[in-house]
């Protein structure tokens, strides 16, 4: 019966599956083709691929994870799609946060900008689908490439001198870690002869393997893979390409940067380490290593954003702190698995779409008083009223306030840390939280505050608007939705038959 | 001066540690398994071609290549989002120069035919041959010639999609016929192939030529104006 199920759902999730693939390709060569129409393309597309996902989803909910061989070779001589529950979350906010977005640059970006915002916008979500959808170490790298290339493109399009300076930095660091990538996929495809990641966790977690695995060749290539992902990730203290990138990118691109576009690296690290890696690294002081980096992030992430002066940078270093809660899942989780992933997907979906929120707000700002300067913001919370909602909603999940899905994701990660006894870790959570308080709480403070020079007000159109008090909206409706998320998460292989009921 | 030097002192041995920490792990890498390029060889039959690097890039990982092709496209995409100017060389090109542009350019285009046709039997291929395609176009440009205003809007934006157009279409095409991506049905996997690299070729070379010149063609004239603002 469960054969005859898993058959009869082939078709369908694959169809679901290269959908995601090819409808977003097929969009850019639209876009680059018919720039006239592009930005209509460009919102068509993003839609669709909402639709692919739940498709996605709904097929996964039914039938449990799903594998794909392309070509019809299967691993190792082929390449494997895979998605299970994380893929499918990440998935899902990937769609959710690039259709907000896109509606929003629709708005935002006057046509002579937007004709080449589009087409690479696409590029990046073909990326970001092919990403997480990909179960093949060199396939991986080269979605990296492909989402690197276009995050740097994106980053450069106003062609301001900042935005120049901070493109050319990132696309140094990120080619840095690509490549630092590539040497480790290189060394272990030369020690075990094969890409797949499936294949390469069997090899390393076989019991008479497990020595034999820990050469000095696989223990290079995690340290090379972990510390280009790392580089990619931005946790401190290889964070410095971030706050120039973040901060000086148009008020989307920045949305998607914060919210998706380092999520992506970071979910090829948590992939990596709790597959294939896991019988080098589970209880090792490496695991401790990357905690600490965590914790180092969020005080001194949190610490430079309240130093700020400019609203976007403000975020963008909110962004390094929250990236630090990330990193706690390595050492509560090779103890007690799931509560720890749960908090980490939590905390990933929940940043994401305050994240994106609150760059969009800043990008209202600045577009309605011309500046983006905290101390000048000038009584917005008249003049523009659902944008400072939307800022005040999304700063709520991002301090963890309840009920939030950034509170959601930061109490199951406290509890995990207080069940363990980590009361370091337990320490440094709530002095994040509370330091992310004193920076959100200083902006909205100068909100109601009128300003000594006043500045011309712009219009700033209701699209615009609405979309990022929707993100925001979403980020705090997460609070109550913690159950149907978590059961998407456990979609695994284990989960096969169609049990899940929803 | 004296910061770079005491940082050179502090990162030189970091970083030669690393090197040869680096190369104490290659020099004991194991011997590779064999087996996934035997792999390849018992499916070679299947594959439509007879040159094993062709059917890894193809056919077995034709994926990869799908994804590699758009970021070929991507790059000039970013590059022309600079929007910047061009720098455009008035002078007469030399006698040499011009005579040797105009012997090359035929052999060139035959040497790039060649190559994508030995390609399924022997080294070449797409990529190949999209370099050498490229290389004339470069030495064309060179020369001082450039593409007329008809060509460079839509013709030449096709010429430089039709590489990975073609690929996503006939990845659709093999998703319809066989239920998988990129699975092409045994008996026409040459054909297919041969398809996918002639339009891939064209690409490369197209898209190669254009990030040398690095400005849009048609873009010319009217950045002229805001090239000293």
């Amino acid at each position: 019966m469960a054969i005859e199920n898993a058959l009869m759902a082939f078709p369908m999730a694959s169809i679901w599956a290269v959908t995601l693939v090819l409808l977003p390709l097929a969009g850019v060569i639209c876009c680059f083709l018919l720039p006239r129409i592009s930005r209509t393309l460009g919102l068509f597309t993003s839609f669709a691929n909402l639709i692919s996902v739940s498709g996605l989803g709904w097929q996964l909910l039914e039938h449990g994870s799903y594998r794909h061989a392309v070509g019809g070779w299967g691993a190792p001589l082929g390449i494997e799609l895979y998605a299970d529950g994380l893929s499918l979350l990440m998935l899902a906010t990937t769609a959710m946060v690039g259709f907000a977005i896109s509606v929003y640059s629709t708005a935002y970006f006057k046509p002579a900008v937007g004709v080449r915002f589009w087409p690479i916008w696409l590029c990046l979500l073909t990326a970001l689908n092919t990403l997480f959808l990909s179960a093949d170490i060199f396939n991986l790298y080269v979605t990296l490439e492909l989402m690197g290339l276009s995050a740097v493109a994106l980053t450069a399009l106003t062609g301001s001198k900042e935005a120049l300076n901070g493109a050319m930095r990132y696309l140094l660091a990120s080619l840095l870690a690509s490549l630092s990538y590539l040497l480790g996929v290189v060394l272990l495809y030369h020690s075990f002869g094969s890409v797949d990641i499936s294949l390469l966790t069997q090899q390393m977690q076989a019991p008479s393997a497990t020595l034999a695995a820990a050469t000095p060749a696989v223990w290079a290539a995690l340290g090379l893979m972990g510390a280009g992902l790392m580089l990619k990730t931005a946790i401190f203290p290889l964070h410095f390409w971030l706050p120039p990138a973040h901060g000086s990118a148009p008020a989307p691109v920045s949305a998607l940067l914060s919210a998706l576009v380092i999520k992506a690296s970071f979910y090829i690290l948590l992939r990596l380490w709790f597959t294939l890696f896991e019988p080098l690294v589970d209880g090792e002081a490496i695991n401790s290593l990357l905690g600490l980096l965590g914790c180092a992030a969020i005080l001194w992430g949190s610490v430079q954003a309240i130093r700020q002066t400019r609203l976007k940078l403000l975020i963008a270093y909110s962004t390094v702190a929250q990236i630090g809660y990330l990193f706690l899942v390595f050492p509560l989780a090779s103890n007690m698995g799931s509560v720890a992933w749960n908090a980490i997907a939590y905390l990933i979906i929940s940043h994401a779409l305050a994240k994106s929120a609150m760059f969009l707000c800043a990008g209202n700002l600045l577009r309605f008083g011309g500046h983006d300067r905290i101390a000048d913001l000038d009584r917005v919370v008249q003049r523009l009223p659902l944008t400072a909602a939307a800022f005040a909603l999304a700063g709520v999940s991002i301090m963890g306030i309840p009920p939030s899905g950034g509170f959601i994701g930061k109490w199951l990660l406290l509890e995990t840390a207080i069940i363990q006894g980590r009361w370091d870790l337990v320490a440094v959570i709530i002095i994040g939280g509370l330091l992310a308080a004193v920076y959100i709480f200083k902006v909205i403070g100068y909100t109601f505050s009128p300003a000594q020079i006043t500045h011309e007000a712009h219009n700033v159109s209701a699209r615009m608007q609405w979309s990022a008090l929707l993100l925001a909206i979403g980020a705090v409706l997460l609070g109550f939705l913690s159950l149907p998320v978590l059961s998407l998460l456990n979609i695994s292989d284990a989960t096969i038959t169609s049990g899940v009921g929803l | 001066m004296n910061r770079n030097r005491l940082l050179l002192i502090v990162l030189l041995p970091l970083l030669l540690t690393l090197a040869a920490g680096l190369g104490y792990a290659v020099l004991s890498l194991p011997e590779q398994p064999q087996y996934l390029q035997q792999l390849v060889m018992d499916n070679m039959a299947d594959s439509g071609v007879s040159h094993p690097v062709t059917a890894v890039l193809l056919n077995f990982r034709a994926y990869d290549t799908l994804l590699e092709m758009v970021v070929l496209l991507l790059a000039l995409l970013a590059v022309w989002s600079l929007d910047m100017a061009d720098p455009q060389h008035k002078t007469a090109p030399s006698l040499v120069l011009d005579t040797l542009t105009r012997l090359l350019t035929p052999v060139l285009i035959l040497v790039t035919a060649y190559l994508l046709w030995v390609g399924a039997h022997a080294p070449g291929g797409a990529f190949q041959a999209g370099s050498v395609l490229a290389a004339s176009a470069v030495l064309l440009s060179l020369a001082g010639w450039r593409l007329s205003d008809k060509l460079t809007a839509l013709p030449l934006r096709i010429v430089l999609v039709a590489g990975p157009g073609v690929f996503i279409i006939l990845s659709a095409l093999s998703m319809v016929l066989e239920g998988q991506l990129l699975k092409y049905p045994v008996a026409q996997a040459g054909l297919f192939i041969v398809i996918l690299e002639t339009f891939a070729t064209l690409s490369i070379g197209a898209t190669l030529a254009a990030l040398f010149l690095g400005v849009r063609p048609g873009k010319i004239n009217k950045n002229k104006d805001r090239k000293h603002k």
